[in-house]
C-alpha cells in the first residue's frame, strides 16, 4: 500500500461514522495512526468515561491545581502520545455524562462542575479547531470563555444553558468580536 | 442527449490516448471532454499519458465509458459525495480485481483527476477495513507493525473509548 497521504485521508474519511473501524486502523502502524488521530478526535464520544480519562491526562499543572481542594485522584499515567484535544472541533452536552460516568467508575464524590471547569479550560487552551461549544451551567466558565473569545479563536457557535443574562450578553459580544 | 454537461463532441468522434508504455486507446471524445486532464491531453493526434500504464489505463477508460452518461456532480459538493456509501453492482464487480490493481486505479484516478472513480476506489478500500481487527487489516493489506509493544498498548488505552461504536 504505497499511496500518498492524501489518498489515505480520502480512504479514512469514509470511516468517519465508524469509530470502531478508525480505532482498528489507528493501531495498524504509526503512519496510519498519524492520519487517523485528527479524524477520530474531531468529534469524540464524550459520554465514554475512557475518553474523559485520556482528556484528564492532558491537563497542565494549572488546570490540575483546580482539583486539589477536592482530592480527586487523577489517572497516574504518562502524558498522552498525541495532543489529541488539539483536533476537537465540537464539544457537546454529553461531556457532562462522560464526567459523571468517570466519577462514578472512579468512586469520586466531588462536584462534576469542578472536573468540567478544568476540562473546558484545557479544551479552550488546546483545541485550536474548536468551532461548536454546547454546555450546561455556563456561569462558571463564562470568564474563561470571554477571555478566549477575545483572542483568536475558531469558535463560531456557542450553545449555552444558564440563567445569567449579563454574562450571556458579554459572551455574545465577545463572540461577534471578529 | 446532453446531461447538463458541456460536451460538444458527438457520439462517434474518437480521440487517441497513449499510455506511458506506449499502448494506444481510441476513446469516445465525450470521455475526454468530461475530465479536464484527459481533455488537456487530447490536443494532439495521439496524446501520451505519463505515469499510467496500459493495463491500468484500460481499466480506467472502461470505467469512464460505462459512466459516460452519468450526471456530473457538483465539484464543491464534497459532503454529498461522502455520505453516499452505496456502491452500484457494476462498480463493485469492476473493482473486485486484485489489490495491486485496485490501488493502481485509485492512484491513476487521483492523477487524472477523475474524482468519482477516486471516491469509489477509496470507498471500496474503506469497506475492506470495516469490522476488522488491527491484525486482520495488517494481513489483508500486507502491512508491517512498526509500533513497540509499549507504544501500541498506550495508543490502545488512550483511544479505547472509540472501540465500541
Amino acid at each position: 500500500m504505497n499511496a500518498p497521504n492524501e489518498i489515505f485521508l480520502e480512504i479514512f474519511n469514509n470511516l468517519r461514522a465508524s469509530h470502531r473501524s478508525l480505532f482498528s486502523c489507528l493501531l495498524v502502524n504509526r503512519r496510519w495512526c498519524i492520519n487517523i488521530v485528527p479524524i477520530l478526535w474531531s468529534e469524540p464520544r464524550y459520554y465514554d468515561r475512557r475518553l474523559i480519562r485520556t482528556c484528564l491526562l492532558s491537563l497542565n499543572a494549572e488546570e490540575q491545581a483546580l482539583f486539589i481542594p477536592f482530592k480527586i485522584m487523577l489517572p497516574n499515567e504518562p502524558k498522552p502520545l498525541f495532543e489529541y484535544t488539539s483536533y476537537i472541533t465540537s464539544i457537546n452536552y454529553y461531556l457532562n455524562d462522560g464526567i459523571k460516568n468517570w466519577l462514578k467508575y472512579e468512586g469520586c464524590k466531588v462536584p462534576e462542575d469542578a472536573v468540567k471547569y478544568s476540562l473546558i479550560a484545557m479544551f479552550l487552551r488546546t483545541s485550536k479547531k474548536l468551532k461548536y461549544l454546547t454546555t450546561f451551567n455556563y456561569d462558571d466558565i463564562a470568564e474563561l470563555l470571554i477571555d478566549v473569545l477575545y483572542k483568536n479563536t475558531a469558535i463560531i457557535t456557542l450553545n449555552l444553558n444558564g440563567n445569567q443574562l449579563d454574562k450571556a450578553k458579554a459572551l455574545a459580544e465577545a463572540l461577534s468580536w471578529f | 442527449m446532453d446531461n447538463g454537461t458541456s460536451n460538444s463532441a458527438s457520439e462517434n468522434e474518437t480521440i487517441t490516448l497513449k499510455s506511458c508504455d506506449g499502448i494506444e486507446f481510441h476513446i469516445d471524445a465525450r470521455i475526454a471532454n468530461r475530465y479536464t486532464l484527459l481533455n488537456n491531453w487530447n490536443g494532439g493526434e495521439s496524446a501520451c499519458i505519463p505515469n499510467v500504464n496500459g493495463k491500468v489505463l484500460e481499466k480506467v477508460l472502461e470505467w469512464c465509458e460505462h459512466h459516460i452518461n452519468d450526471p456530473q456532480l457538483n465539484c464543491g459538493d464534497d459532503d454529498s459525495r461522502r455520505r453516499n456509501t452505496i456502491i452500484e453492482e457494476w462498480d463493485e464487480n469492476f473493482l473486485s480485481c486484485d489489490q495491486d490493481m485496485l490501488f493502481e486505479i485509485i492512484l491513476a484516478a487521483n492523477y487524472l483527476e477523475i474524482k468519482p472513480l477516486l471516491d469509489l476506489g477509496c470507498k471500496t478500500v474503506a469497506n475492506m477495513m470495516k469490522s476488522k481487527s488491527p491484525e486482520e487489516i495488517r494481513s489483508a493489506f500486507n502491512i508491517d507493525n512498526d509500533y513497540t509493544p509499549e507504544e501500541e498498548e498506550q495508543f490502545r488505552k488512550e483511544n479505547e473509548w472509540a472501540e465500541d461504536y
